[in-house]
């Protein structure tokens, strides 16, 4: 038997984590739960932080769009905000697992999960988004780019806590475009995905342009030759094959159950020349 | 610990250990087999119980976390032996087969419902996508939960 | 609460067993727990084969709340389990064969403490080369899986020829020759398996437990342990899926074990998920070569398959279900000339066995994927060829056994055509957005019913006027979902007039019920609805002969039984019946009634090897239709429309009847695009929901059936099984619907993505090396 604390704000949860310095915390627990129940972590005590109000909740400012760490990945889905100013996330949400995991897993779970195949990840890596990390003295704020070391590992120091994301209005981007590929179609586990925000003019030139690229390397690939390559032309089948061919270079991806490396390289490209159905 | 909270709108005060399952408490402590097990994983949904209005799978939740809720199993949708229109419309439109998704599908339904009075057929795919089922191919619980839909609305108008 | 109605053959009743289903209340084997439990569990291999040099216990029978460790030497029996082959021990004794292989058996007060306890065995192995396929088994100095088998690792090798193979198959005008593979496949049921079992004073053991089987179980439990059956007592109440994977022992030998160690405490076993993906039964991976022969004009000649089918490590029904594929490996067409070779080979691979469309969804794809290759060869409308080969009541099928009963694919073939989605498949096709190829495919498929010649296809009804009045009809046959007993309902309604509220249903207990085989093999509601039928009819005649005495009627002919009473026609006179039931003896109120389904009398001079399961005499028919898009950039498929035309006899409930087609084109889906059991040298790599990947609600599309009645005499009102044939089609329509879309060649399954996109590449390349 393991002890379950609930906090239900910041001190009562720093409280615990003094009192339990090595016990593992869970918002949704659609991740830390499955790994205690077939034995790959077996924590003494779990901090459950689905009480702290504090931490869940998206808030406006002027230029930017704060999301509680805890808010539940249904609760941004719905939430007009991000349907206003980031579209490409609000997709990238509505294709995560099944409307059940979604009303359970978190933002910041996502984050800190730190998967390669994390469907929020490629959306806030293009929307430059930062996370907020806390202790019971400091704050400190990274780009989630940044954040992430590689699968499963990130800069979240012991005692820290993610307390919130941080995402900057772009109101230069007139398209917002995610593609995941997986085994199913719902509930499934990409197996290469790729979002994507442009400007694009009425003449048809892209302008700023950002792509980030999920499940083809340890983290989010991102490609400054793609985005070079792509910004000032005009967008064509040709321009994207081109870019395609790049971005299908520079990749190294793994062979896994759910593909090999060949397909997912061929596929990453692939998911370019999609962008051509918005001339 | 001790642990007080609704459960088909009675308090209940349990004592349970703090990591003990949800969908354990409620089937080996509360009797109330109504509410399955699949996978234990959250892969399959046959687990789903609402918190408050909120579809939530039993397997992934822990005892301390019900402390305060207000939990509703299959055993609480009729009542007075009336099957909710649900049910009837689970029942009558062919959805039950083996039945063991069955609990599951009703919770996740019903909160979506409650949410979406008006769905169309793509939607309540898109809302039942977390709940698997082997035997129906899952039209016939479209069906149910399209006619279910009608019904309900039927009576708000009525 | 609906109002009482009679339930009638014919009608759209809805499941007897839906409400309590829908309310929660029905009991599932699962949900039985029980004061004082006790929770079982196993120790599995975790290799692939192996010697069992020592399998240390001492640390988990010394953990607190252990009850006790088993291993083999503590079986009392033969220690052998299979329904055919009696060559799967309940615990291993001198070596292990597959990764699930149970080792030791651990029971213990609660299931964290079995969890601990279980790790804590260890195994001390003496690793042994292993068998991982089909190539493997076939190499003549390959280590044997079974010693003691004498034919090594080929666990039943078959022959099924008529005409002349080797003459006229090389003078055909058009020779098409091709392989096919396909993957191991779960069964995926969510109630995984499980029972719960305790010894009663007597010594006898009563189980509870998610069976196909009850009445087999006994015979099993009885022969590896020891124990006479008469002692064991199986109740099978509804389950939670079975699909063939609850057809044979599961926890049952292992759970009555432990209930002989339990001092009459209750023992409950279930699975979890990864233990059935690891213990559990598959359906059969399989290797299919085929040559095919025809005319100019499209007349089917001569075919030549070699079949080989991969059974795993034990035979549990290897040979008959590659029996019954060999049966159908000529599809539901017309050829004279076949020689159809079989190979069951042991493995080191999880055990195969029953599952839905048993051996038949293998060769499906392959017999239809031929006669798509034939088509486009010989420049012929897929369909028409398929019309015109169709096998006819009178026709000799690939088996040389003449079709004497309904024979329904050309009707299914022609509702097919005229149905828009044939008819202007060119304009949908033409539609397709861009970077997406429309494909329209079809299949022709079949599936046998019944156990076959060699084992009597028997059921045993009993039906009984309660002493309330009300009728019980005691069902042998497990209903694990398919709907059979609500099929009973409407007999006994039918029959004897009585409303729904006023029929009970007894679901299988082997003390209180009668043996009626296997809920397996499209049988159930034929076999057993046939035997209800002649007890229902017997009962009715009894209570209206007996009610003759009280209402002074001096002939039958002016009574009639109506709900809850007989009435005298001509006097108005009625006798409520329960008050009937309590004039009658508890014996004079049970009538019981046994029915063999009939078999093929003119057996063909071939298939010899096969003791039981061939031929078989009875077939249910389909068309389907599958009308596809495949994106050209990730290779996914997507099915926008499926159609199927199903004739299966009479539909005796067109709910439960569309419920089988939707449920079996799901699992076919699910067979075609996603599934597979992905193995390294036996070793499961996908063994949860997760990662073996199951259909969800928004990968299946909106399904139309049509059902093409044929009346079918031997049958209950006409009915043949319903419950396989739709499995076998969707793999070769959509497969075919593939290959019309992207010009491509699949002969593979599942048609993932990748392996589509690679196939894509793979054609462009040539092509683009064509043109140079």
């Amino acid at each position: 038997m393991r002890s379950v604390y609930l906090p239900g704000n910041w001190t009562e949860l720093w409280e615990y984590l003094a009192r339990n310095p090595r016990a593992l915390l869970y918002a949704g627990g659609t991740d830390l739960l499955l790994k205690v129940r077939t034995g790959k972590v077996d924590p003494v005590a779990l901090i459950c932080l689905e009480r702290i109000e504090e931490m869940k909740g998206v808030t406006e400012s002027a230029d930017a769009i704060r999301l509680g760490a805890c808010t539940t990945l249904a609760v941004l889905l719905d939430h007009p905000l991000l349907q206003k100013h980031f579209p490409v996330l609000i997709k990238a949400l509505r294709e995560l697992g099944s409307p059940l995991i979604r009303r359970m897993g978190t933002i910041g779970g996502n984050i800190c999960n730190a998967s390669p195949a994390g469907d929020t990840l490629p959306p806030l890596y293009i929307l430059g988004a930062e996370v907020e990390l806390k202790t019971g003295s400091t704050l400190r704020t990274l780009p989630v780019s940044g954040f992430i070391r590689g699968p499963g590992l990130t800069q979240l120091q012991p005692g820290e806590i993610m307390s919130a994301v941080v995402l900057k209005k772009q109101p230069d981007y007139n398209i917002s475009h995610f593609e995941k590929v997986g085994l199913r179609k719902a509930l499934a586990c990409s197996v290469v995905s790729m979002a994507a925000v442009l400007t694009l003019s009425p003449d048809g030139i892209i302008g700023k342009t950002r792509l980030a690229w999920g499940s083809i390397g340890p983290t989010i690939v991102t490609s400054p030759d793609v985005e070079d390559l792509l910004t000032g032309k005009k967008l064509t089948p040709e321009v994207l094959q081109a870019a395609a061919g790049i971005i299908r270079q520079e990749l190294s991806p793994l062979d896994d159950l759910r593909a090999e490396a060949d397909y997912r390289r061929d596929v990453a490209g692939n998911l370019l020349l999609r962008l051509a159905d918005y001339r | 610990m001790k642990i007080t909270f609704v459960l088909n709108g009675i308090k209940k005060e349990i004592d349970a250990a703090p990591d003990r399952r949800v969908v354990d408490i409620l089937r080996e402590d509360l009797g109330l087999t109504g509410t399955k097990e699949g996978c234990g994983a959250g892969e399959c949904g046959a687990c789903t119980i609402l918190v408050g209005d909120e579809p939530r799978l039993s397997c992934l939740m822990l005892a301390a976390q019900l402390e305060g809720l207000n939990i509703t199993t299959v055993e609480g949708l009729s009542k007075d032996g009336e099957l909710h229109t649900l049910q009837q419309a689970f029942a009558g439109s062919g959805a039950v087969q083996c039945g063991f998704c069955t609990p599951g599908m009703l919770m996740t339904a019903l909160a979506f419902l409650k949410k979406n009075p008006h769905p169309d057929r793509a939607a309540i795919r898109e809302a039942l996508s977390g709940n698997l089922c082997r035997c129906t191919g899952y039209q016939k619980i479209i069906d149910a939960v399209e006619t279910a839909a009608r019904t309900l609305s039927g009576k708000e108008n009525s | 609460m609906p109002r009482p109605y009679i339930p009638e053959i014919g009608n759209a009743t809805p499941r007897a067993d839906a409400a309590a289903k829908v309310t929660g209340a029905e009991k599932y084997a699962a949900d039985y727990y029980g004061e004082n439990l006790l929770w079982a569990g196993v120790k599995r291999a975790g290799i692939p084969h192996g010697l069992i040099r020592a399998v240390h216990t001492e640390k988990a029978k010394n953990l607190p709340g252990v009850v006790a460790v088993l291993t083999a030497r503590d079986v009392p029996g033969t220690n052998r389990q299979g329904i055919v082959h009696k060559d799967q021990p309940v615990l291993a004794d001198s070596k292990v064969r597959h990764c699930g292989d149970a080792v030791a058996l651990v029971l213990a007060e609660d299931k964290d403490t079995l969890r601990n306890a279980v790790s804590l065995i260890e195994i001390d192995f003496e690793p042994l080369p292993g068998i991982f396929g089909i190539d493997d088994a076939l190499q003549p100095d390959a280590p044997a899986v079974h010693e003691e088998h004498k034919g090594g690792n080929v666990l039943l090798q078959a022959t099924i020829a008529a005409g002349n193979v080797k003459e006229t198959l090389p003078e055909c005008a058009v020779v098409l020759e091709e392989n096919f593979t396909v993957p191991f496949q779960a069964h995926a049921f969510i109630e995984t398996e499980n029972g719960i079992a305790w010894q009663e004073p007597s010594g006898n053991i009563v189980m509870v437990v998610s069976t196909q089987a009850p009445f087999r179980d006994r015979f099993e439990i009885g022969h590896a342990l020891g124990i006479p059956i008469n002692n064991i007592r199986i109740i099978g109440p509804y389950l939670g899926g079975g699909f063939g994977g609850k057809d044979g022992a599961t926890v049952q030998c292992l759970l009555a074990l432990a209930a002989m160690h339990a001092g009459g405490r209750r023992v409950k076993m279930w699975w979890n998920r990864e233990e059935n993906f690891v213990a559990g039964y598959k359906r059969h991976a399989a290797r299919l070569h085929y040559r095919l022969g025809a005319k100019t004009d499209g007349t089917l000649e001569a075919l030549h398959c070699r079949l080989y089918y991969d059974t795993g490590a034990y035979a549990h029904l290897g040979g008959e279900v590659m029996a019954l594929g060999m049966e159908h490996a000529g599809g539901p067409y017309r050829i004279p000339h076949t020689l159809i070779e079989g190979w069951c080979l042991y493995t080191n691979n999880p055990v195969a066995g029953a599952m839905r469309g048993f051996g038949v969804a293998q060769v499906s794809f392959a017999f239809e994927r031929m006669m798509d290759l034939l088509a486009a060869k010989l420049n012929i409308d897929p369909i028409e060829l398929r019309i015109k080969n169709a096998l006819q009541r009178g026709d000799k099928n690939c088996a040389g056994v003449v079709l004497t009963q309904s024979t329904g694919i050309a009707a299914c073939l022609e509702e097919i055509k005229k149905h828009p989605l044939w008819q202007d498949r060119a304009a949908w096709k033409s539609q397709a957005q861009s970077f997406k190829k429309r494909g329209v495919g079809l299949a022709a498929v079949f599936n046998a019913m019944g156990y076959g010649r060699g084992l009597p296809d028997s059921a045993i009804a009993k039906v009984e006027l309660t002493e309330n009045g009300h009728i019980r009809v005691y069902n042998g046959v497990s209903d694990m979902g398919q709907g059979n007993a609500t099929a009973f309902f409407q007999i006994a309604g039918q029959i004897l007039c009585q409303e729904n509220t006023a029929i009970e249903l007894v679901q299988p207990d082997t003390a209180r019920t009668f043996p009626s085989g296997s809920a397996s093999a499209s049988r159930t509601t034929y076999t057993y609805g046939n035997a209800l039928i002649k007890a229902c009819e017997d009962l009715r005649q009894k209570l209206i002969g007996r009610a003759a005495l009280v209402l002074f009627a001096d002939t039958t002919q002016d009574l009639e039984l109506l709900p809850g009473r007989i009435k005298h026609l001509i006097s108005g006179r009625e006798i409520p019946l329960k008050q009937l039931a309590a004039m009658m003896s508890e014996q004079d109120r049970i009538s019981i009634s046994q029915f063999i389904m009939p078999v093929v009398r003119g057996v063909p001079d071939t298939g010899k090897e096969f003791v039981i399961g061939f031929p078989h005499l009875l077939f249910s028919h389909a068309a389907h239709l599958a009308c596809v898009e495949v994106d050209e950039l990730t290779g996914a498929v997507e099915i926008r429309k499926y159609l199927a035309a199903t004739e299966a006899g009479r539909v005796l409930n067109p709910q439960s009847f569309e419920q089988q087609i939707h449920g079996s084109i799901a699992q076919g889906i699910g067979y075609a695009l996603c599934e597979q059991v992905l193995l390294t040298e036996g070793n499961i790599l996908n063994p949860d929901f997760a990662t073996y990947i199951i259909p969800t609600s928004c990968d299946i599309p909106e399904m139309i059936s049509l059902p093409v009645e044929a009346y079918e005499p031997s049958g209950p009102y006409g009915m043949k099984g319903v419950g396989e044939v739709g499995t076998n089609g969707p793999l070769p329509a959509i497969a075919n619907a593939v290959a019309d879309a992207c010009g491509i060649n699949p002969t593979r399954s599942p048609l993932t993505a990748e392996y589509l996109l690679h196939s894509i590449k793979q054609k462009e390349s040539t092509a683009g090396k064509g043109h140079s």
